[in-house]
């Protein structure tokens, strides 16, 4: 890994749940993500790649550990400019797309900017429907997001994530909610602006056949990071 | 537009339903505030009104007895002292004097002195005991509300005729005597005298309509066989709640006992205040029902945004834009509900004015008495206000403490 580091972390220790429910999810990982590549973080059910996601888009503290990003540290800032980082560097998509029900397509990609509050509301229009065009969505700007497909709604999950241009991106099981088409159809877009718009991408996916078309591989198991592999030179991801 | 106020309104107005109960409960408090502060403060401004344009502001009355305390020593044992106590010297001597110095007083906008006593009255076969005023007519015109008051006959026919009196319409009523008729006064020799009913007055307070009767000041003192000048003078005040003060400042310096309308009908005034400290108490218990249903329609709204909270919090929103969505949320709902509450509560005001209602008894009304006081409005928006603040406080902060991460796991 020798790009300029984008988000990185290091001995990142996270337990779970309380007394005799508590369970030591996350166990020593170190990670680095540069910008304009795109990392898979695979593993079965339970291995800590989501807690991972929350830690490294500080939307979750670790217990011990570090996480920086652009270089620089972040966990010794307050809630509030946390949030600040998170409107301004991370884009999230989640499996279950999370659209806000009462907004339509392009009212859902103008949230974070409207948090930001750099844009004028045309220009924010404007850029919505930039993002939403981008994502094959031009002519649905103004629907109810609670009417479009699934397909769909990942789409405009897509395009919020990149609203206010975030350096990074954390996908959790972004295609895992959509069938085959979808899926590749919502990777190759997301692959695209990684490599187009120089982002760093880290997701979390069941599917072999994105795992594969990543550029780096990290194989979890039991909240440790067993492996890390670029691009083909592994054989098979579980 | 703040990106938790454009949050806020569009939630608000995607749930219509829970909308609505919550802005009802806000409309109908206001509504039923102002509705019944006006009923219950009209029929409070009508009897004050009233009682200080017939009997004035200010009365002053006897001269005290000088006071010897000094010399004297209290009974052993007794807790009493001569210092609660005031003895008197009936009337007023020196009315002129004392109406001299009184009216270089600001708040002094006329006085009028008074001799007073209580008389029979006779009109045909018709008896009644009567309070006799007698009266210097233009000073008293410029004191008192007489001149509003005449419902038949006319103040000049009283002015220039000394041998003419107005009666109270109670009073007018029982001796079946109207404009132009002759009514008779006893006088303490055993005489009547003869009297022109000039007009007919009504004041509102049944106490007055029924009993009153204005003579002219020298009749009545021939008639009563007074010597004094006067039994009382009467003040008009340009702010009559500062009364009680100035009714102190007479006392010392006239030595005469003054009292204050204030004092004068203390009784009267606390079963009004009772009345309307009870309603008040009602209606915010109303109001603070209402806030139980903001506070309910608010966390549950917290419970069914639970996720779009998460979502927002992963998208940058600081805590304190999460609890500003919700407590713009009761803003809305306050601003809204307090804005057609004061609407539908003049429009029930208003409604309640023309209720027909036959008053004959303390007071004299056709209809309901409402008072139309900005201040019912303000204080109404501000009860609403502060009950719809109290309530979204506790949701809003519950919102802004929910940790997204526990939720966004708990949709996996």
């Amino acid at each position: 890994m020798t790009s300029e580091s984008c988000l990185s972390c290091e001995g990142i220790e996270r337990y779970l749940g309380e007394e005799e429910e508590r369970v030591h999810a996350l166990r020593g990982v170190s990670l680095e993500v540069e910008a304009g590549s795109v990392h898979a973080v695979v593993g079965p059910s339970g291995c800590g790649k989501s807690t991972l996601l929350y830690i490294l888009g500080l939307l979750d503290s670790p217990d011990a550990g570090r996480v920086s990003i652009e270089s620089e540290p972040v966990l010794h800032l307050s809630d509030d400019e946390l949030a600040h980082k998170r409107n301004r560097l991370i884009g999230f998509i989640f499996q279950f797309h999370f659209l806000m029900e009462d907004f339509t397509a392009q009212e859902n990609v103008m949230i974070p900017m409207r948090k930001l509050g750099q844009l004028a509301d045309a220009q924010m229009r404007d850029r919505a429907a930039e993002l939403l065009e981008a994502v094959g969505l031009g002519d649905k700007l103004r629907r109810p997001s609670r009417h479009l497909s699934g397909g769909e709604q990942q789409r405009v999950a897509i395009a919020r994530s990149l609203a206010n241009d975030p350096k990074v991106i954390l996908a959790d099981e972004p295609t895992g909610n959509l069938d085959t088409a979808n899926s590749e159809r919502a990777f190759e877009l997301l692959q695209n602006l990684v490599h187009d718009r120089g982002k760093a991408l880290l997701l979390a996916t069941h599917n072999p056949a994105i795992a594969e078309a990543c550029d780096w591989i990290h194989e979890m198991k039991d909240g440790r990071i067993t492996a890390s592999q670029p691009r083909g030179t592994r054989s098979a991801v579980s | 537009m703040t990106p938790p106020f454009y949050i806020a309104l569009r939630f608000l107005t995607h749930r219509k339903r829970p909308l609505l109960l919550s802005l009802s409960g806000v409309v109908f408090g206001v509504a039923i505030f102002i509705c019944t502060q006006a009923q219950t403060q009209g029929f409070a401004r009508y009897f004050i009104d009233s009682t200080i344009g017939s009997n004035g502001a200010l009365v002053v009355r006897s001269r005290f007895r000088p006071r010897y305390e000094p010399l004297m020593v209290s009974a052993k044992g007794s807790k009493e002292t001569m210092m609660g106590r005031r003895l008197y010297f009936e009337g007023i001597t020196n009315p002129n004097e004392i109406m001299r110095v009184s009216r270089r007083f600001s708040n002094v906008v006329s006085c009028s002195p008074v001799l007073r006593g209580t008389v029979s009255a006779r009109a045909g076969f018709e008896n009644a005991t009567v309070d006799l005023y007698g009266i210097d007519p233009a000073l008293h015109a410029r004191t008192t509300d007489i001149l509003h008051q005449l419902i038949d006959g006319n103040f000049d026919d009283f002015r220039n005729n000394t041998s003419s009196i107005i009666i109270g319409s109670r009073l007018a009523e029982l001796l079946q005597a109207g404009v132009g008729d002759t009514v008779q006064l006893l006088a303490p020799n055993g005489e009547y005298w003869r009297f022109t009913v000039a007009a007919i007055a009504r004041a509102g307070i049944g106490s007055i309509d029924s009993t009153r009767v204005y003579a002219h000041a020298r009749v009545a003192q021939a008639l009563l066989q007074q010597p004094s000048g006067a039994s009382m003078i009467i003040y008009k005040l340009r702010n009559p709640n500062r009364a009680p003060a100035l009714a102190s400042r007479f006392e010392t310096l006239f030595q005469h006992n003054a009292s204050s309308w204030q004092e004068r009908e203390e009784s009267t005034l606390q079963l009004f205040l009772t009345l309307r400290m009870s309603v008040a108490i009602t209606v915010s218990l109303i109001i603070l029902l209402a806030g139980f249903g903001i506070f309910n329609v608010l966390t549950m709204s917290v419970l069914a945004k639970i996720k779009e909270i998460a979502i927002l919090r992963s998208m940058g929103y600081r805590r304190i834009d999460i609890s500003s969505i919700f407590l713009w949320q009761g803003a809305l709902i306050a601003a809204a509900g307090s804005l057609l509450g004061c609407s539908l509560g003049a429009l029930m005001t208003w409604g309640v004015s023309h209720i027909p209602i036959r008053l004959r008894g303390l007071l004299y009304t056709n209809y309901f008495l409402v008072t139309w006081d900005w201040r019912h409005y303000v204080f109404a928006t501000l009860l609403a206000i502060l009950a719809v603040f109290i309530a979204s406080y506790v949701p809003a902060r519950r919102a802004a403490e929910l940790p997204p991460v526990v939720t966004i796991r708990g949709s996996r």
